[in-house]
């Protein structure tokens, strides 16, 4: 054995491996690895499993929809390829006839080429070859995919059953908070997550939106070129998914990409000192991308059409007015979408506003077209109604030519032309649509505000929320136009985009780097007319446009009502809150110190709409005249269109009270405040049909919650913002054009006591008048919801009382909650002040001269 | 990735790389080791005991500690006359980065292979400098022991805090956390790379080396 010189020598007892004096020795008992769910290497992935297959609604939905998936592309190709080869179209249309023995009849199989014709048809022709080599390298690359999914998700099943102790069968019957909180509590056990003893809800969220954050925050600072200018067509947008997927493959994942990772950002990108070479090389990388595309673009061009024709044209004979529907569009997704917002929740929020949505559009029609419309209509319905009353006389006029597919062909004319023609019996306010939008959608650019009737806002909407038919044909120019935007057009900011990487990228520690933005840090990205002044510090450059960091901060503190933010952060919070819900009350005890800036009875703006006028009555008085009574009918009305389920569940006594929006906050916010503790002990314990019910309440209320802040965030900044020269975001691409450029240093701070002046209830005047509707509607909506709302009022008058009271059970559970949160228990909080961050990540070795000019504060 | 990852960075003359990288990395595998085990029948083991030594180094003025393993010490020197030569093959103002990673490996069901998880890398960067004379060669010998102290606590820091540890195995998974080949200590399994970089930021480099000048030339 070794011969040790030093002093430090093995002691003789121990020399032998097994030492005499065995029962004395210290003896350990392993704990084992119990589960296999510790230390899971790539969390980022592992999360966006557990997501989608919650999303998915389990394994057996989701491994069908795959199976199904694969077998419908077979289907697509082999049925093409069929349809183009190996049927006899002279037999089919019956120019050429067969000669049957037994019958005259002619049948489908008579109108198919034998196999070996049609073999050699396919053989001989080589485009059709070229294609079936295409698509089988594809699918083929699918079925591997599949395959790999298939084992990676049992795992994940797996984790579900043993780890997180639910069902695949009642997965779909969770929420995602549910799911969500059972994950955080299980790092508690098995450490997950390595990096820290607790998992927080935003970890995960980062996790699963890391790219997602970064395309929104791209978008939100006009970053990414999907606005164009085109000559004849005005301001468009074109953002699809081919354009996307390029974006993302250059950006997140491709080869060479800004990522070493999932999780990180190539360390290069990180430093300031070579800017200028890495940009010159991801322009490269993106000319290099753009001429892939543009080799690949006949096979893509063709897989979209032969897709698109496959999946649309069923749908356009069945119901051919879908063409005219409209959704939201790709980009106004991003747009809309907050940081740190799952695809569902999204999702949700905007189907919550498609209604309005589309009865905002509609208003639109224009009259020219509805003439030529209604006359188109009236030929061709009479057409139609000959030709339907021939054939049920004699069904033999189906059998004359061309008469089955004029009958189709006129349908499809008058459902197009009818939805060119307004409903005679709809009254429409575009002004309050829009505010009944924006309680849903939570963003939209400052102008919209007072100009809802305008042609160009419409316009502009449009682009948010366009035709079905638009999206589909933009889809299938899509491989044509994405290599142009690529090599003309993304290509010139690559400079910008390596600025914007190294810039708002942090890394937090457990998480990796993320986009600082998606850390919806006020100091660091809030914007100062967006109720943040003060506590931003921002420059112009880190500003989130369109409040989006307080919007969004807000939105992620409202559906994850356990999250724990830090200090400052949970003062914002509570701070807003607070507002929100003084002003909600609209109590007429508006002695709190703070109310002194605040401009009143903001809530009561929200909730009149346009007649703001009442609003003064109503905050002053304190008493329902009629004239308040109708605006509040008029507000009620809009705000139903928030909370469906509490017209339909009536849960407590107190939600049949809901409709009336002084009462609706209250109750809402206390079912928030006290379902927040026992919901979630509910969903932790037994029942879970129990549970369920009270998160899916939960959720709802949430959801209308962040409604009523967004209203009053953007009613607040409307009235901060007024007397500002307003800036407008629709346009910024032009005015933030370039990092490089010199800073819009001269956007002077206003002054604040010139903004005093201008708060609504000192001046009603100042507020124009937005409802741009005929004066004759307008008094038919607010007589027929006068009535509405005298009742209400009546009844809200009695309530008064009540929605106080409950407003002070509110606060105090609030301050009860808050306390909790108060007690460090090493989570975030705590360790989101050690974590590293360096949102501009600029070094420190004097290399300011080849810097951006970094934009200072402006204060 | 979920891992820690620590990063210790010196600065050193051609000659010190070896002693300075083997200090360091010694350093931390006597915190990552334990003795080997013996497991009992009642599913409890005992921990056998792992012997020190103080190594002197000879360009610098530092001793340090490290496992009484012959057997480790091979495999380590090993690893880092490598690193060594590829450093000094690359011109005289190399830079390098020796890393050090701890991992678990983890099974997997049958289409793959077996996972290695890392649960901590080590990354220690090297920049190599060219000094003229005796004088400063004197200076940096101290300089150099000085900040291989500082290093070496920063490691006993960072090992002292309450973190992540692959939890203790029984018998059958032994091999999936400890490295059980040496037959005197068991370290945890680990794994050293090593990577030469000249362009690795140049910039960094240029700017460390200026530093390290201003304080030499005193």
């Amino acid at each position: 054995m070794a011969h040790f010189d030093t002093e430090y020598q093995r002691l003789e007892a121990s020399y032998s491996d097994s030492p005499p004096g065995e029962e004395n020795l210290l003896m350990h008992v392993p704990e084992g690895a119990k589960s296999h769910w510790h230390h899971i290497e790539n969390l980022d992935l592992f999360f966006q499993r557990v997501y989608n297959l919650h999303q998915k609604n389990g394994f057996t939905c989701m491994l069908l929809g795959e199976v199904f998936e694969l077998v419908q592309l077979l289907f697509v190709i082999g049925f093409t390829v069929f349809l183009a080869n190996c049927v006899d179209y002279d037999i089919l249309f019956a120019n050429k006839f067969v000669n049957h023995t037994d019958s005259s009849k002619v049948t489908l199989p008579d109108a198919f080429l034998p196999v070996d014709v049609c073999s050699a048809r396919i053989r001989d022709n080589a485009f059709v070859i070229f294609v079936l080599t295409i698509s089988g390298v594809f699918w083929l690359h699918r079925l591997l995919k599949f395959l790999y999914n298939v084992c990676c998700y049992w795992e994940i099943r797996s984790f579900y059953i043993n780890a997180l102790k639910m069902t695949m069968s009642e997965l779909p019957y969770a929420t995602w908070q549910e799911v969500q909180a059972r994950i955080v509590e299980i790092q508690k056990e098995h450490q997950i997550c390595i990096h820290k003893k607790e998992l927080t809800e935003l970890d995960i969220y980062h996790r699963i939106l890391r790219f997602k954050n970064y395309m929104v925050a791209m978008v939100n600072k006009s970053l990414l070129p999907v606005r164009f200018r085109l000559p004849g067509l005005g301001e468009s947008v074109f953002y699809t998914r081919g354009l996307k997927y390029n974006f993302e493959l250059i950006f997140f994942w491709g080869p060479g990409s800004l990522f070493e990772n999932e999780w990180s950002l190539k360390p290069e990108y990180k430093r300031g000192g070579n800017r200028l070479e890495l940009a010159d090389r991801l322009a490269s990388r993106i000319l290099w991308i753009g001429i892939a595309n543009l080799l690949l673009c006949p096979v893509i061009l063709v897989w979209q059409i032969l897709y698109a024709f496959f999946s649309y044209t069923e749908v356009i004979k069945r119901e051919p007015g879908s063409l005219g529907a409209r959704c939201w569009s790709l980009y106004g997704r991003c747009y809309l979408r907050h940081f740190n917002e799952l695809d569902h929740e999204l999702m949700s929020r905007l189907s919550k506003g498609y209604k309005a949505a589309s009865k905002y559009m509609n208003c639109f029609l224009s009259p020219l077209l509805t003439v030529v419309a209604k006359n188109v209509a009236f030929f061709a319905g009479s057409l139609l109604a000959v030709l339907i009353a021939l054939t049920i006389y004699d069904e033999d006029v189906l059998a004359v030519e061309h008469v089955l597919s004029s009958i189709t062909l006129l349908g499809v004319c008058i459902t197009v032309c009818r939805s060119f023609i307004p409903d005679k019996h709809m009254v429409f306010c575009p002004e309050q649509l829009l505010r009944v939008i924006l309680a849903h959608i939570h963003y939209m650019p400052d102008h919209w505000q007072g100009n809802a009737h305008r042609y160009e806002t419409r316009d502009q909407f449009s682009q948010l929320f366009q035709y079905k038919a638009v999206f589909i044909l933009e889809e299938l120019i899509s491989p044509v136009v994405t290599p142009i935007i690529l090599i003309f057009s993304l290509r010139r900011k690559s400079l910008e985009i390596i600025d914007f990487f190294r810039n708002f990228t942090v890394e937090v520690i457990g998480v990796g780097d993320t986009c600082s933005f998606a850390q919806m840090d006020i100091r660091q990205h809030g914007h100062p007319a967006w109720m943040s002044e003060g506590k931003t510090e921002a420059s112009i450059y880190q500003q989130a446009e369109d409040g989006k960091t307080e919007l969004s901060l807000m939105h992620f503190a409202i559906t994850n009502p356990q999250w724990q933010p830090s200090q400052e952060t949970t003062h914002f919070i509570s701070q807003l809150k607070e507002k929100v819900h003084r002003e909600a009350t609209g109590g007429p005890s508006d002695t709190h110190p703070l109310s002194e800036s605040e401009p009143r009875s903001l809530i009561a703006n929200v909730l009149l709409g346009p007649s703001t006028l009442n609003s003064v009555h109503f905050s002053a008085d304190g008493s329902l005249t009629n004239h308040a009574a109708a605006g509040l009918g008029n507000g009620a009305s809009a705000l139903r269109s928030l909370s469906p389920i509490s017209s339909s569940l009536q849960l407590r006594g107190s939600l049949s009270a809901a409709h009336r929006p002084s009462g609706h906050t209250s109750t809402t916010s206390k079912a928030m405040a006290g379902s927040g503790t026992d919901a979630w002990t509910v969903s932790s314990g037994s029942s879970a049909w129990e549970g369920q019910v009270t998160s899916l309440v939960l959720s709802e209320y949430a959801s209308t919650e962040m409604s009523i802040h967004a209203l009053y965030m953007h009613e607040f900044h409307k009235q901060q913002s007024r007397g500002e020269l307003s800036r407008h975001t629709w346009h910024r691409q032009e005015s933030d054009e370039s990092s490089d450029s010199i800073p819009d240093e001269v956007r002077s701070e206003p002054n604040p006591h010139s903004r005093h002046l201008l708060r609504s209830h000192t001046f009603p005047t100042t507020v124009p008048s937005p409802c741009a509707i005929p004066t004759s509607a307008s008094a038919i909506v607010s007589t027929t919801r006068g009535q509405e709302g005298a009742a209400s009022s009546h009844k809200s008058s009695s309530q008064r009382p009540f929605s106080g009271s409950t407003a002070d059970s509110f606060s105090a559970g609030g301050r009860v909650l808050r306390s909790a949160r108060g007690v460090p228990m090493g989570g975030w909080a705590e360790e989101g002040q050690a974590a590293p961050r360096h949102p501009d990540t600029l070094p420190e070795e004097g290399l300011e001269d080849d810097m951006p000019p970094h934009i200072h504060k402006v204060t | 990735m979920n891992c820690r990852s620590e990063v210790l960075e010196v600065t050193v003359e051609a000659r010190q790389v070896e002693e300075a990288m083997l200090a360091l990395l010694h350093t931390i595998l006597l915190h990552r080791s334990s003795g080997k085990f013996h497991y009992k029948k009642e599913g409890t083991y005992s921990i056998g005991t792992v012997g020190t030594l103080d190594i002197d180094c000879d360009f610098i003025d530092f001793t340090f500690v490290r496992v009484s393993s012959e057997e480790l010490d091979r495999v380590i020197s090993k690893a880092v006359s490598e690193f060594k030569d590829a450093l000094s093959n690359t011109g005289s103002d190399g830079m390098g980065q020796i890393s050090l990673e701890f991992y678990q490996k983890k099974k997997s069901r049958w289409p793959f292979s077996d996972e290695c998880i890392p649960w901590e890398v080590w990354s220690i960067k090297v920049n190599v400098v060219n000094l003229a004379n005796e004088q400063e060669r004197q200076i940096c010998r101290e300089k150099v022991g000085e900040k291989l102290g500082e290093k070496v606590i920063n490691v006993v820091e960072v090992i002292n805090r309450h973190e992540y540890l692959p939890k203790m195995p029984t018998q059958s998974e032994v091999d999936n956390v400890f490295d059980t080949s040496l037959k005197d200590v068991q370290p945890y399994l680990y794994k050293i790379t090593y990577q030469i970089t000249d362009c690795l930021g140049t910039s960094v480099s240029t700017t460390v080396r200026r530093l390290l000048k201003d304080t030499l030339s005193l």
